[in-house]
């Protein structure tokens, strides 16, 4: 019985506080970075779409509120200056221009970054740049006090100061004490005084350094400087509102966040989905081994009448499974427009720093997708999208010289079809040359010197292992992932990636998913007395080759197959089995779609097609080259998943 | 104010306004509030972040009045940081209650 450490329990409390700090702030992240790419449209506009300012204002609030919670201060600042920029947008002391926009993206990746610098415990980085252009931004309208008021819906007095263009605007402070009340000086007859001179914009309680409270209040008013003579003998400070606001006003400790999510959503923590999901899959499994069972009886003799009503009710469970299995699928789904704003973002900043310029489409943002699959295919997406503007477009004179539009146009596209998700990766760009990459490629001995590439061959060799059309990795792309990463990943996931090319039309590079992971469709094959499943969406084909087609080529072996010469890899060698099929050979055909990248697997026996529960096999020690994990069928015996991108760098080392 | 008389030796400063709320903080020592959410002025949630804000009033009572039907407010009431609420109309003997015993316990 471990004793337990109020020390440790309260770092677990942080840890666990932290997590949910950083989930909310990815949510309002997300929000914010809708709403700034709305908000773009509106740029030069005299009147900007207030629901839109309130909303961003509200995140940037809460934002504010949970980093205080958490004592990520850099975080909170930056999160207020933008909260008083807004506010001065949404009250028209201020315009929004192409800098002010450029000035809320800047802050929002910043701020993004602050908080990722929180998570990955690496150094902020620092702030005090953007802080002081948001604050040029809210002050060259009027400046903006501390808010202490933290509603975004001001006092119902605090009207816009429009319409007072002839009024000038003063800051009154008032901080009342015993004395001045005595005399009949108190906030109230402060507000009657002002009201008597003119239009009282805002009226909000301050709290000062040292703990004391006061009122600000800004007044539009056509009064002469003289109308506040003598004021400061009632404790009031009288000051033009164009200046900025004192020091001596610190703000006040954050108001508590205000909830802002619907009040109907849950936050689940992914594993509890994963863990469900398994549940599910064993209903799968138990239900198989009763249908094995009734064929059992079915053979045995027993009469019709007897096992008829059991196979009714069995094909009954099967039904209700099929329904619970997509609940708790639908439960795991996110729209993946979520992925695509971030994109934008990726886009924008490329652009500012390329000098290119790109306008981003996106279709089927409400396509939905597995949660696990949409943060891992976040990175090869972006990598994709990187590389479409940095290598796919052409500079915007060269564009112009080829009679196309000055701005590039790169297009993302999800859709469903069936059990599969497509997201493609478009550019009408310059698109790959052919002949360079073949070069590139026969000189690191990839292909025959002067061979010429199809769509498949030619992303076989951009996906190559360290292969790069670049000599030396650019800013936009050729950072962290490469297009190895992308094509491993996108495989990983049971998907399959496609490109195509034309020069000086454009790329497009075409990521083929399952809805999800946990639950697959599988090829059964059996190899050296045991048992295989391979993910059904990475089998391209399956025939039977006879002894004799089999050639054996140096030391490998091949099979002639579609006009074209397949190489094979026995499953039972690859795994050092013992017991190999003399016979006809079983061969299933693995990925490049027909082209170069094929690669035949010989097996014994193909046993069947089933629908088997993916238990990825998490111990070190457990884990072996080729096996992505483990799985039961209905018979109660353990099948090993075989791991397709694993099985073709070991085929690779191979052959 | 007057089911709080058999309170005893207790004072009584009655605002009118959120602002006016907030002078009472500043000009002497007050041990509870009794905050109506509808004011002129400010809303009665701003009156209390901006109590709660305060390192001086982080701790002190508030009990907050609401309106039947307004639970968004009162919810929005609790999360600011209030101590208690009550639904107004209230029974005299409910809000002297709640008094007394937050009284007690500071």
């Amino acid at each position: 019985m471990p004793t337990s450490n109020p020390d440790n329990e309260e770092g677990e409390f942080f840890g666990q506080f932290l997590n949910e700090y950083y989930a909310e702030c990815d949510e309002h992240l997300t929000l914010v970075r809708r709403n700034l790419l709305a908000l773009e449209a509106q740029v030069g506009r005299p009147q900007v779409d207030h629901a839109l300012l309130d909303e961003l204002f509200r995140s940037f609030h809460t934002l504010k509120g949970i980093s205080a919670m958490v004592g990520l201060s850099a975080a909170e600042q930056l999160a207020h200056h933008l909260e008083s920029y807004l506010r001065a947008l949404r009250q028209q002391e201020a315009a929004l221009d192409t800098r002010g926009l450029e000035t809320l993206l800047t802050a929002t990746s910043l701020l993004e970054q602050v908080i990722g610098a929180r998570r990955d415990e690496k150094p902020s980085p620092d702030i005090g740049v953007v802080v002081e252009q948001l604050e040029a931004l809210t002050l060259s309208g009027s400046p903006e006090p501390a808010p202490e008021s933290s509603r975004a819906d001001a006092p119902p007095h605090a009207a816009p100061a429009n319409g007072a263009a002839a009024k000038r605007t003063w800051r009154v402070e008032f901080t009342p004490t015993p004395a001045l009340a005595e005399r009949g000086v108190n906030v109230n007859s402060v507000r009657a005084r002002l009201q008597g001179l003119g239009e009282i914009v805002r009226a909000t309680p301050q709290v000062r350094k040292q703990g004391e409270i006061a009122f600000l209040f800004v007044v539009a008013t056509d009064a002469a400087e003289s109308a506040f003579g003598g004021w400061e003998a009632d404790g009031l400070t009288v000051a033009p509102f164009e200046e900025e606001a004192p020091a001596a006003v610190a703000t006040a400790a954050p108001a508590p966040a205000v909830t802002l999510g619907a009040a109907n959503v849950v936050r689940v923590d992914l594993a509890r989905l994963d863990e469900l999901m398994r549940m599910v899959g064993e209903l799968v499994v138990s239900r198989a081994r009763l249908e094995d069972q009734l064929k059992g009886l079915k053979r045995g003799g027993v009469p019709a009448a007897t096992w008829r009503p059991l196979q009714e009710t069995s094909h009954t469970i099967g039904r209700q499974l099929r329904d619970l299995r997509d609940g708790v699928m639908r439960v795991r789904m996110v729209q993946i427009g979520e992925t695509f704003e971030r994109m934008q973002f990726v886009v924008r900043d490329l652009t500012r720093e390329g000098g290119k310029r790109v306008t981003l489409k996106t279709e089927g943002r409400e396509t939905e997708i597995d949660k696990f699959l949409v943060e891992r295919m976040t990175d090869p997406l972006m990598h994709l999208v990187r590389n479409a503007v940095t290598h796919g477009l052409e500079t915007p004179a060269e564009r112009e010289a080829r009679g196309k539009f000055a701005e590039g146009r790169i297009k993302l596209c999800a859709a469903t079809r069936g059990e599969r998700v497509f997201v493609e990766v478009e550019d009408d760009g310059r698109g790959i040359d052919r002949a360079r990459v073949a070069a590139r490629a026969a000189a690191r001995g990839l292909v025959e010197p002067g061979a010429s590439l199809s769509d498949a061959a030619l992303l076989d060799v951009l996906c190559a292992p360290g292969f790069s059309t670049r000599d030396e990795a650019d800013r936009g792309s050729g950072r962290g992932v490469g297009m190895d990463v992308v094509r491993n990943t996108v495989e990983e996931l049971g998907g399959s990636l496609l490109l195509e090319t034309k020069r000086g039309r454009g790329t497009r590079f075409v990521v083929e998913l399952p809805l999800t992971l946990a639950l697959t469709e599988a090829l059964i094959v059996g190899a050296g007395g045991q048992r295989f499943a391979v993910p059904q969406s990475a089998v391209r084909e399956v025939f039977e080759a006879e002894p004799g087609a089999v050639k054996r080529f140096e030391n490998n072996e091949v099979v002639a197959h579609r006009g074209g010469a397949l190489p094979l890899v026995r499953l039972a060698r690859l795994f050092n089995l013992e017991g190999e099929g003399q016979g006809a050979a079983r061969v299933f055909v693995l990925g490049g779609g027909g082209g170069a990248g094929a690669l035949g697997v010989v097996v014994d026996r193909v046993i069947g097609q089933r629908e088997i529960v993916v238990r990825r096999i998490a111990d070190p020690l457990a884990r072996a080259a080729g096996v992505a994990g483990a799985t039961e069928l209905g018979d109660g015996r353990v099948v090993l998943i075989l791991d397709v991108a694993a099985l073709r760098q070991l085929a690779a080392g191979r052959l | 104010m007057a089911s709080l008389r058999p309170l005893g030796a207790v004072a009584f400063s009655e605002a009118g306004s959120g602002l006016e709320a907030i002078e009472r903080l500043a000009l002497g020592a007050v041990e509870l509030i009794i905050l109506d959410l509808n004011m002129p002025d400010m809303h009665g949630v701003e009156v209390l972040e901006f109590v709660r804000g305060h390192h001086a009033y982080r701790e002190l009572p508030v009990v907050v009045l609401t309106t039947r039907g307004d639970e968004a407010s009162r919810a929005e009431a609790l999360a600011a940081g209030a101590t208690r609420y009550l639904t107004k109309p209230f029974a005299p003997q409910n809000l002297h209650e709640c008094v007394r015993e937050l009284l007690d316990a500071a």
